[in-house]
């Protein structure tokens, strides 16, 4: 049996004896070297209630590379793509290190969630969102986490009011879509501008309507 | 009562000497950390444990099976670096030969 099979064997055992991490790792399919990790979010974040998934792919060369991980769940993050879900962590690229485990692997990226590092980010309107207007980042990320995390909350918010989705996936605030979409603008165009421009928290005084029409009419 | 011995036999028991004095009791016991296998067991690319496949220790006190660590240090990510602590490995020497004088 090769080195690498034996290890990761060794590594999903291991994790399964590990009741106490809160981590699990399973099989994607039939292939050992591509799993998906688990783990809760971390308490008092935005993310606190979700659950998280991350895709696991474990190269020819382990553990002499870095295993390739990204998030299968979506996260409101500046070190982690909102689109892709690709992350940013020096462990993951050039400080990785043949002694540290999947397990080990993912409790970085748990805490990763606690300690967002925005001057390398990996989504830059995330990052913006995140430096200009922490409080609304905060309850962008809460949002995405009872969205797509399956976090507290959702069905409640869901039924009440059903078109705030898009708007506070954005994280922008609802009157300021309403505004331009009563100027007769399609509202997901609004949306997507109002969010290119990080028309959020206190950014919104430094960004002129004109400004925005301007953008809505291009 | 007078007893005959015919036969017996020996049986012994290595480990390698790793300094570390708290290996008894542990669940997995030492582990290399690059490959995972007992240190008493051999680096995944040789087939016999013992003296072919030894130990190697670092001045950062840190052991591995010496292929595991050699492979490590011949990629140019680990920068000449311990995995453990990422100080520039120096290997120790008399490392061995000092932990069994003591």
């Amino acid at each position: 049996m090769d080195a690498r099979l034996r290890r990761v064997n060794k590594e999903i055992a291991d994790c399964k004896n590990d009741k106490s991490s809160n981590i699990k790792i399973d099989l994607m399919d039939s292939s050992p070297f591509h799993l998906k990790g688990s783990f809760p979010g971390p308490q008092d974040t935005p993310y606190e209630g979700g659950h998280f998934e991350v895709d696991i792919v474990i190269p020819d060369s382990y553990p002499f590379q870095p295993v390739k991980m990204k998030f299968i769940t979506k996260v409101y993050h500046p070190n982690i793509s909102s689109a892709s879900g690709a992350i940013c962590l020096d462990i993951l690229k050039d400080a990785w290190s043949p002694v540290l485990t999947l397990k080990s692997t993912l409790i970085s990226l748990q805490s990763l969630l606690c300690s967002p590092e925005p001057n390398d980010p990996q989504d830059a309107e995330v990052a913006k969102h995140y430096t200009t207007s922490k409080r609304s980042f905060d309850e962008t990320a809460r949002y995405w986490t009872q969205i797509y995390a399956g976090g507290p909350l959702v069905k409640k918010m869901e039924v009440k009011e059903p078109q705030r989705d898009e708007i506070a996936i954005a994280g922008l605030e609802k009157a300021h879509v309403d505004q331009f979409e009563s100027l007769g603008f399609e509202r997901s165009k609004v949306i997507d501008v109002l969010r290119r421009l990080n028309y959020r928290g206190a950014n919104v005084a430094n960004i002129s309507e004109d400004r925005i029409v301007e953008e809505l009419l291009k | 009562m007078k007893v005959h011995i015919k036969h017996w036999s020996a049986v012994a028991q290595w480990r390698w000497n790793t300094g570390n004095v708290n290996h008894d009791q542990d669940d997995e016991g030492d582990v290399c950390g690059i490959c995972r296998v007992p240190f008493e067991g051999c680096c995944p690319s040789c087939k016999m444990p013992g003296d072919d496949c030894p130990l190697i220790w670092g001045e950062c006190s840190h052991v591995f099976h010496m292929h595991c660590l050699l492979k490590w240090l011949g990629t140019a990510a680990s920068k000449q670096q311990c995995p453990m602590d990422r100080r520039a490995w120096v290997t120790a020497e008399r490392k061995a030969n000092e932990l069994a004088a003591s």
